[in-house]
């Protein structure tokens, strides 16, 4: 009964201690730019069909949307009512955060306003929404909690080049936000493998074989190789197998980048067979998070933040 | 009394973790399927609302726990005025150009996964009221407008003869919704 209640205790401070001592900015700032990107882009391939699907004579006109109504959600709608200046205000507001997130100028600022943008487009026609917006809320939602801007920035690049020196040390930031969106993206893959595991055909090794049939989802050519009954079974238990693995294997470090490479693999096989839109890159994106390692060996970190002044110098992954 | 606040000093200053470990646990049961997680239903009942109202919702069964056992599209006929007809393929992604399937995804979703069916036929007059003004604009003269879902099973066991590229029909039709202008007059 003591060594369960102090094994608990140990883990409860080693938990406590992974989330409060300050980390390398370097890769939450790389995942702020790239992710920043993928904004735009979901930004801008949805940009010639919002008065479709969000305008007052789109598919889902007020009356309509009213009755698919549940919970209150905070969003511009809130302010604006049923107005199809909305639309004007979701775009640019989304560029602007979009393009602010890219270059890191007022990443938080930036993080507010495409989460607001892709939060009230998602209110008001929640049935065109992909799992790609999940993650782009999620990510922009934590990202106006995070010191993004210590690495990475536009501002920082001019003010390095004008000074004619070496770049500054980077500081070292809190490290919540980091910590909150790898754990978010191991519950991701936990419970999609959860959910997958429950079904027959994924059991049975068909699940995949079943997909790469349907014309909906069609992206580029497959082999015929890969449409064996034998390779379908492969990949359908490779993928219960990665997505129930993934959550617990990305925690021991020697196993960190073989995992990481397997998950590249994965979604690039994804991606080239299924027309799922940004889904895989946004995924794929918060894979940055886990690289602080990489970072760990080059130039010298100090501490900023309220959180980093109650722990040590060390940067940890 | 002291230590005390100094007690509620060290649980203050740890809010990090407590916030950490307090969303991670909440997007896990909300995620979760209740059968296999017990304290589903009492710890939703806590975190629902807050998390809808800060757009944290989520959802990851993509294809589970049964991928889908049919290819579907979603095809629109619509008749002039004149007598002459056109077809729009929806959702037939596959007859589409890469780039367009691809900035279309949100069509498939909306069409093959929410208009296609019979609980959501809210949708289905404001989609073909839609499609009239689109077509007015475009000088058509629409007096009837027709949703026609198409959709064929997919085989077990599988082989190179079925992959999607290559397979086509014979498809089953259903025509789930007919918009006539004698409705105009009920908008």
């Amino acid at each position: 009964m003591t060594l369960c209640v102090r094994s608990t205790w140990l883990a409860l401070a080693a938990f406590d201690d992974w989330v409060r001592t300050p980390v390398d900015p370097r890769p939450l700032a790389l995942f702020r730019c790239w992710f920043g990107f993928l904004c735009l882009v979901n930004l801008l391939l949805l940009w010639n069909d919002m008065p479709m699907w969000l305008g007052n004579d789109g598919v889902l006109p007020p009356a309509t949307h009213l009755l698919l109504q549940d919970g209150t959600r905070f969003n511009l709608y809130m302010l604006t009512g049923y107005n199809d200046v909305t639309i004007t205000l979701i775009r640019w507001l989304g560029l602007a955060g979009g393009l602010g997130l890219l270059v890191g100028f007022l990443p938080r600022v930036s993080a507010f306003a495409m989460w607001l943008a892709v939060s009230s487009f998602s209110w008001r026609n929640m049935h065109i929404l992909h799992s790609g917006d999940n993650l782009i809320r999620i990510g922009c939602f934590f990202l106006m909690f995070a010191h993004s801007d210590e690495a990475f920035t536009l501002c920082r690049w001019i003010a390095t080049r004008r000074a004619g020196v070496g770049l500054k040390p980077f500081r070292q930031i809190p490290a919540w936000p980091q910590r909150i969106l790898q754990l978010q993206l191991c519950v991701a893959y936990f419970v999609a493998g959860i959910w997958k595991a429950m079904g027959v055909a994924w059991q049975s090794g068909t699940a995949v074989g079943t997909v790469l049939q349907l014309g909906e989802f069609q992206r580029f050519p497959i082999p015929d190789w890969v449409m064996t009954p034998i390779v379908s079974q492969l990949m359908t238990h490779g993928t219960l197998l990665f997505e129930l693995g993934f959550p617990f294997l990305i925690w021991i470090p020697s196993l960190r980048m073989p995992v990481l490479l397997a998950g590249i693999v994965f979604h690039a096989g994804l991606e080239w067979t299924m027309n799922v839109q940004l889904f895989q890159w946004l995924i794929t994106a918060y894979y940055i998070l886990f690289l602080g390692p990489l970072f760990s060996t080059s130039t010298q970190t100090t501490a900023v933040g309220p959180a980093a002044t109650t722990a040590g110098p060390a940067c940890s992954a | 009394m002291a230590s005390f606040l100094h007690t509620c000093f060290a649980i203050a200053s740890r809010w990090p973790t407590v916030l950490v470990a307090a969303y991670s646990l909440a997007v896990l049961s909300w995620s979760m399927p209740a059968s296999l997680f017990p304290y589903k239903s009492s710890l939703d009942a806590i975190t629902i609302k807050p998390l809808i109202f800060l757009n944290l919702w989520q959802g990851w069964d993509m294809f589970s726990p049964e991928p889908r056992s049919e290819d579907i599209w979603i095809d629109v006929l619509v008749i002039d005025r004149d007598g002459s007809q056109h077809h729009w393929p929806l959702t037939h992604m596959i007859e589409m150009p890469y780039f367009d399937r691809w900035q279309k995804e949100r069509w498939r979703k909306y069409f093959n996964d929410h208009l296609r069916l019979d609980a959501e036929r809210t949708l289905w007059k404001p989609f073909a009221e839609y499609w009239l003004r689109t077509l007015q604009t475009q000088g058509h003269d629409p007096i009837t407008i027709e949703l026609t879902r198409l959709w064929h099973p997919t085989h077990i066991p599988v082989s190179a003869a079925r992959r999607a590229d290559l397979y086509r029909g014979p498809w089953n039709r259903f025509v789930f919704y007919r918009w006539t202008a004698s409705e105009r007059g009920s908008r």
